[in-house]
């Protein structure tokens, strides 16, 4: 379809080279002067996860992503910096919440405008939702262990709360990314993350007297890891084969 | 546009200038290529031309000579090609072998292109006297016309010759 | 045969948009006709693996796609154009024919060069690296092609590629098909009726989730007469078809 070339069919010139597809000339050189040259991040993640295609799908997330990012910085900033000066451990009981809703935002359907082209890509909207999740939950483990850290010097067991708001963090992102996966919808997803974690923040208050009750008590550990793994185990039931865009 | 700002364009990181470059320039490079070299060398030494002018572009002076500048580098993509493909079985006219093989073909392209800035009736001259070397006689009884005329028209082709090699295009 | 399909179905809750087709192709350009809700984007949606049939087999390229692997490998062999494209107002048309390119696991060192040839091929070179927030709907929907074509698939499912294409494009679209059709199999669902004439080496018209015929489009333009609505004799014949089909099964035809 392309008019790249400029020669007339009868001029002696063209006749000359007539043999030379100028196209194909043209289709090289804008090959390499189109070309992306993806970042250091990008060839990195490209050669852990062996998967070229699957790394610049993590670094490119569907647009809510980004705002979700800037929106845990401000959160758990704001946290810390509460958290320093009244001594509740803010930050703990803030991360798992903000967490569920990015890991939310990680799925699909609703967030991403090319849902449908993607349930047909060889590299699997499961494997990128995978990674996708994963990424989330580092980032925010990263960022709740810096606002902790930055925010828990001085405090006597800080280890408890440095830590302790991992496990059930992982349970209410698992019970978010189920919720998101069966429902098909991101915004359900981060719903149920944030309403479950608030339901048992406030639970473990009532039924302790303590707000950090819902992470510090060892007694939740297993209960929240049972969530967590059942939650998983729905979430990949759910995406096991590829289910479009809702007609 | 003309030439000069399009390249400067380029220099500025413009595709669609290139593009245009590309689309005004490369059949008749690919046809003054063409005389010496074969089809699939042509597309090759082509393609490395715009590549090299995409990345060159900064480096021209804008001084309405484009063609010149691409030519000129047209010509080293084709020796660079040549040198590293190794000897090349290619007919020569005599006297025109000077120096490696490699600049020997592109002083051939610069011919090629020079030749064809003559009218028909010139270049059968120059064909006929120089290339085949006939005497002004056999030629004049060979094309039909008288020898004066003959003399006329190889005066004129050694004048196109000496401006076409010897200038910037 | 890329696709060989039997008995195969689709529900969606209570209703049944495929029931029971059987198709089989090979390289050459199909044209899937019919009237909405015929049931066509069901059926392309199950060759693109994008939905699991609810019952009935289907090998496409030879493979099975309800197992893992050979999904995986029909899926590198394939380009999918849904109906509605979606795309990434952020991105420019070359981010976005290469982010697909890698999605479908090409080997990146190819990805540039097939890339390029895309975008040149729908004749949005002129475009490459404008955002895709700036182009028309005829534009955007070129991009959709580009990214189909770009892994230069053995199966290339459209669905309504044509919309929003001017006459000039359409007739330049057609000879794209054309062109990819003497490899590959190429499925492309549409209400135009003059796009399949024009491009297509066969055509499956169906109504109601089932094939009702099956073969060329001089053969179905033969299906037609004076009596039958229609412009064109391609036109009538579509019609006819549908009447006679429609008949046999209010008659009380098999299931």
């Amino acid at each position: 379809m392309s008019g790249i070339d400029g020669s007339r069919p009868g001029d002696p010139a063209s006749d000359l080279i007539s043999d030379i597809d100028l196209g194909r000339v043209w289709t090289g050189v804008a090959a390499e002067v189109w070309r992306r040259h993806p970042g250091r991040l990008e060839r990195l993640a490209g050669r852990l996860l062996r998967s070229p295609g699957l790394a610049r799908a993590l670094l490119t997330t569907p647009s809510l992503l980004v705002p979700w990012l800037i929106a845990t910085v401000v959160v758990l900033a704001a946290g810390a910096v509460v958290t320093l000066s009244t001594g509740q451990p803010l930050v703990a009981l803030l991360a798992p919440g903000v967490a569920a809703a990015g890991i939310a935002y990680s799925y699909g359907p609703g967030v991403d405008p090319a849902w449908e082209l993607s349930c047909s890509m060889a590299i699997s909207d499961r494997m990128v939702l995978l990674v996708r999740a994963l990424a989330v939950f580092a980032v925010n483990a990263v960022l709740g262990l810096a606002a902790t850290a930055f925010a828990g010097a001085g405090q006597t067991a800080a280890g408890d709360v440095t830590f302790g708001w991992l496990v059930p963090m992982t349970a209410v992102c698992a019970l978010s990314l189920a919720v998101a996966t069966l429902a098909r919808s991101a915004s359900a997803g981060a719903a149920a993350g944030m309403a479950g974690w608030a339901i048992t923040v406030l639970s473990s208050r009532v039924a302790s007297g303590q707000f950090t009750a819902a992470v510090t008590r060892a007694a939740l550990v297993i209960p929240y890891l049972i969530v967590a793994a059942g939650c998983a185990a729905a979430a990949a039931y759910a995406t096991r084969i590829p289910r479009g865009t809702p007609l | 546009m003309d030439d000069d700002t399009l390249i400067a364009r380029i220099a500025d990181g413009d595709d669609m200038a290139l593009r245009e470059l590309f689309g005004r320039h490369a059949p008749w490079l690919a046809t003054r290529l063409r005389a010496v070299l074969p089809a699939a060398d042509v597309e090759d030494v082509l393609q490395e031309t715009f590549l090299a002018a995409w990345r060159g572009a900064r480096g021209y002076r804008p001084e309405g000579a484009a063609g010149g500048w691409l030519w000129g580098i047209a010509r080293r993509q084709a020796a660079l090609l040549l040198r590293r493909r190794g000897p090349v079985a290619l007919v020569l006219p005599d006297g025109l072998a000077v120096g490696d093989e490699a600049d020997s073909v592109v002083t051939r392209a610069d011919l090629a292109g020079a030749l064809a800035a003559l009218e028909p009736a010139e270049r059968e001259v120059w064909r006929l006297m120089y290339e085949e070397d006939r005497p002004v006689a056999e030629v004049a009884e060979l094309t039909g016309v008288p020898a004066g005329t003959v003399k006329s028209r190889a005066h004129r082709v050694r004048r196109v010759l000496r401006a076409g090699l010897g200038g910037t295009r | 045969m890329n696709v060989e399909i039997t008995n195969l179905a689709r529900r969606f809750g209570r209703n049944q948009a495929v029931a029971g087709v059987d198709l089989e192709a090979g390289p050459g350009v199909l044209g899937l006709l019919g009237p909405n809700g015929a049931g066509k984007t069901s059926l392309l949606r199950m060759m693109a693996t994008v939905i699991p049939p609810s019952s009935g087999t289907m090998r496409l390229l030879g493979r099975d796609p309800g197992a893992h692997e050979p999904r995986r490998e029909i899926r590198r062999r394939l380009g999918y154009l849904p109906q509605a494209l979606g795309y990434y107002p952020g991105f420019t048309v070359v981010e976005f024919v290469e982010y697909f390119a890698l999605l479908k696991d090409m080997p990146s060192a190819r990805v540039p060069a097939a890339v390029a040839e895309a975008v040149e091929r729908v004749d949005l070179g002129a475009k490459a690296k404008a955002k895709l927030r700036t182009l028309s709907g005829g534009m955007l929907r070129r991009v959709g092609i580009a990214q189909a074509i770009v892994n230069n698939p053995e199966l290339l499912l459209l669905d309504e590629p044509t919309a929003g294409l001017d006459p000039e494009q359409r007739v330049q679209f057609r000879a794209l098909l054309r062109d990819l059709g003497q490899h590959a199999t190429v499925v492309v669902s549409t209400h135009l009726v003059e796009d399949v004439g024009a491009a297509c080496t066969e055509v499956a018209l169906m109504d109601a989730g089932r094939v009702v015929f099956r073969g060329t489009p001089a053969d179905l333009a033969a299906l037609g007469t004076d009596r039958d609505t229609g412009d064109a004799p391609l036109e009538r014949g579509y019609t006819a078809a549908l009447t006679r089909a429609r008949s046999l099964t209010r008659a009380g035809g098999q299931s």
